[in-house]
């Protein structure tokens, strides 16, 4: 036992005191909230500055109405000719020019965009959109609704969904953040179990290239050795995780009082205390740095029961962690070097990366589906795909199911990559099959 | 102190050891012989516990062998690895811990050989920094340090220059007269000549021979001499012996004779005597090279 502590302690100092480990855990955060700030920045300034004027030459006498100048077009009609309009595109005081030929209502054809850059995917869907409306408008006018009917017409609706708990109690609730937490807990699980699990195939790998191996199974079972480098570096990722929370954390609070004025912090403060939700994800504390459309994803994050999505999180990083690199160190056991290792990750990997495809696609769509159901309870994929569904909720029972099944899981990988391990590891030079591995898993002791 | 008895290890197809059985007593150097393949290797690792036979026994001091010799074992493997990004000293400080010792003492000790094989200041240097003859000197540090009873040495010499494998062959000598014993497995005939008092021959998963190598050598010995002389005289065969080769060296004649039984050098001595200048005579005595090829290649043509 106290020999699984010391090798414990030596995978996870030597990692720890990497200076790529520090780099990462220190720089992961800020480029994550940083990558996060600037899309959200640019997103949602691109939303209200563009601005883009459209010259309308129209030759179209049936379209009555006119477009009307919004938020992120203005439209001037001009009484020019097509020719004459493009040819003082470059003086005039206009990007595009919209062309309106004759047509019916009823199959408005032949409508033209130029301008001297090509139109972006957005203007052309804002300009059709509002041509649209336009006849719409031009139709419904036509049916005998008036201006003032059509004004009452257009209403915002803002859904506020609301979920009702065992206890009878409303619980606030968004769907738009649980699918955000979702995402967000099903990458970083998918990147955690990769990127740690190959760090236990690497070790295996450097022991046995290095050829220490057989000084170190002198010394120690070689259960213990796989058992300790496991646990090890799982520590490593613990660590990480957890450091990532108190960095982001302070990082998001120091930019919350350097950007947003001081009642907004109180607020947002306010929601960061009952949600901590900002802790399971770097990307929310970036967004938190902006208030407005964002507060409202915070406040209904207070519903959520983000203490109890952290730890099923760290549960199931542990669990699926355990559970993928026990396979990743036989592996590694069964190799020369990292290059032998192909043919035997994709059968590794395959379940992996379908569990994360299907949890973001399916799960999130359907929380509750059979697919979902299934896809939390099979080991190879519940890590992923129940962390994507806490959010939206998971009955008690089929959390504790999924819980166990995972822990019987990795129990039985760890028993299977054990069996291979104590072979591979002293077979040198040959290259190593299935079959071969099969056999290896057959020998006694 | 170590005794062999009847291990069979058998791999997926092939048989490593053959109902093999051999005894080291303590404080005896003991080399361990055969050609590559020979199973070797796979003895070594049932005696340090890295796997086990399919049958037989080995015993530790009449101990059926168990976890807990594991400390009292140092093994230096043939192909010799450490961890290359990790500093030498933490690096021996761990191996040492995993057999047992406990930081200080581990330390210590630590110390006092860096100082003693002059690489004081090699602690905070890392594998990757270090010649191979630095590396293996390292190794050969954190085979010893736990101050095992049985040091099994797998070619302990390659990879060091004539400079520094004579320091490691005292360091060998010194430990041997202050206890350990040795099993040493080795190709290098000389080294196994110089430093052991037992042998086995393992060849084909069978052990061909053993005994002391005096003994071994004793009973290889044939009678035969070199005699070089000086005179123009040719020797031939008559009841004291038989002339098996002549040769001529630039004035001298070299002659290979076997005595006939119960003859005496003396005897034919006392022949040659009146008739040439006797120069030199060596009895021809096999190396224990000579012992190896003879062996293994007399099996294998079987």
């Amino acid at each position: 036992m106290n020999k699984i502590l010391l090798i414990i302690q030596r995978e996870y100092f030597s990692r720890v005191k990497k200076k790529s480990f520090i780099v990462m855990t220190f720089l992961t955060p800020l480029l994550i909230a940083g990558v996060y700030a600037i899309i959200g920045y640019f997103t949602y300034k691109g939303i209200k500055d563009t601005h883009d004027s459209v010259a309308v030459v129209s030759n179209n006498k049936t379209l009555t109405e006119k477009l009307q100048t919004n938020d992120n077009i203005e439209y001037t009609y001009i009484n020019k000719s097509l020719e004459e309009a493009k040819k003082a595109i470059g003086k005039a005081d206009y990007d595009y020019i919209l062309y309106l030929p004759e047509f019916t209502l009823d199959a408005p054809k032949g409508i033209e965009l130029f301008g001297t850059k090509q139109a972006g995917m957005s203007l052309n869907r804002r300009v059709s959109g509002d041509i649209e409306e336009l006849i719409r408008t031009q139709k419904l006018k036509e049916s005998g609704i008036s201006q003032s009917d059509l004004d009452k017409l257009k209403t915002n609706v803002d859904i506020s969904t609301k979920k009702i708990a065992d206890t009878g109690a409303e619980e606030e609730s968004s769907a738009g953040a649980s699918t955000f937490i979702a995402f967000t807990a099903g990458v970083l699980m998918f990147m955690f179990i990769m990127m740690y699990g190959i760090q236990v195939m690497r070790g295996v790998i450097e022991e046995k290239t290095s050829r220490i191996i057989e000084v170190m199974i002198s010394s120690v079972k070689p259960f213990q050795l796989m058992m300790g480098k496991i646990v090890g570096i799982a520590l490593v990722g613990l660590t990480q995780f957890m450091l990532w929370i108190v960095l982001t954390l302070a990082i998001s609070t120091a930019a919350v009082s350097l950007f947003v004025n001081k009642d907004d912090v109180k607020e947002i403060a306010a929601a960061q205390a009952q949600s901590q939700v900002t802790t399971a994800n770097p990307t929310m504390s970036a967004a938190a740095t902006q208030a407005g459309p964002i507060g409202d994803i915070q406040k209904s994050l207070a519903g959520l029961d983000v203490g109890k999505i952290v730890m099923v999180f760290i549960f199931f990083f542990l669990g699926g962690y355990l559970f993928y690199s026990a396979l990743y160190a036989a592996i590694g056991s069964a190799v020369d070097s990292e290059t032998e290792t192909q043919q035997f990750m994709m059968p590794v990997m395959l379940p992996l990366l379908l569990g994360y495809a299907l949890s973001l696609s399916v799960v999130t769509n359907d929380p509750y589906g059979n697919t979902a159901f299934w896809l939390s309870m099979i080991p190879f994929t519940s890590p992923i795909a129940m962390v994507v569904r806490m959010p939206y909720g998971v009955p008690t029972w089929e959390l504790a199911l999924s819980m166990a099944i995972l822990v019987a899981g990795f129990l039985g990988t760890v028993w299977i990559a054990g069996r291979i391990y104590r072979v591979g590891i002293l077979m040198y030079g040959k290259k190593t099959t299935f079959k071969e591995m099969f056999k290896w898993f057959r020998y006694k002791n | 102190m170590l005794s062999v008895k009847n291990i069979v290890k058998q791999y997926a197809t092939h048989r490593a050891l053959d109902n093999v059985s051999l005894e080291v007593e303590k404080g005896k150097i003991f080399g361990l012989l055969g050609p590559n393949g020979a199973g070797k290797t796979s003895l070594i690792r049932i005696i340090t516990q890295i796997t086990a036979p399919d049958s037989g026994e080995v015993f530790f001091n009449g101990e059926r062998l168990n976890t807990k010799h594991i400390s009292q074992i140092g093994y230096l493997p043939e192909e010799r690895g450490l961890y290359k990004k990790m500093e030498i000293g933490e690096q021996v400080l761990y191996l040492s811990k995993l057999k047992g010792l406990d930081s200080a003492e581990a330390t210590r000790r630590i110390r006092y050989w860096f100082e003693k094989l002059e690489m004081k200041d090699w602690w905070s240097k890392k594998v990757e920094d270090l010649s191979k003859g630095m590396q293996q000197k390292v190794q050969f540090v954190a085979t010893v340090l736990h101050q095992p009873e049985l040091i099994i040495l797998d070619e302990p010499f390659s990879g060091f220059d004539p400079v520094n494998a004579d320091i490691i062959k005292n360091e060998i000598l010194e430990l041997n007269k202050n206890g350990a014993t040795f099993i040493f497995s080795t190709h290098r005939m000389e080294s196994v000549e110089e430093l052991c008092d037992n042998i086995a021959l393992i060849n084909k998963s069978h052990k061909i021979l053993d005994g002391t190598v005096d003994e071994i050598k004793a009973s290889y010995r044939s009678n035969t001499y070199w005699v070089e002389y000086e005179g123009d005289y040719a020797v031939a065969s008559n009841d004291v012996y038989d002339v098996l080769q002549t040769e001529n060296v630039k004035a001298n004649t070299l002659v290979k004779l076997q005595l006939k039984e119960n003859r005496t050098a003396n005897e034919a001595l006392s022949l040659l005597l009146p008739h040439v200048n006797i120069h030199r005579l060596d009895e021809v005595i096999p190396t224990m090279n000579d012992i190896f090829i003879e062996k293994v290649k007399g099996q294998n043509h079987e």
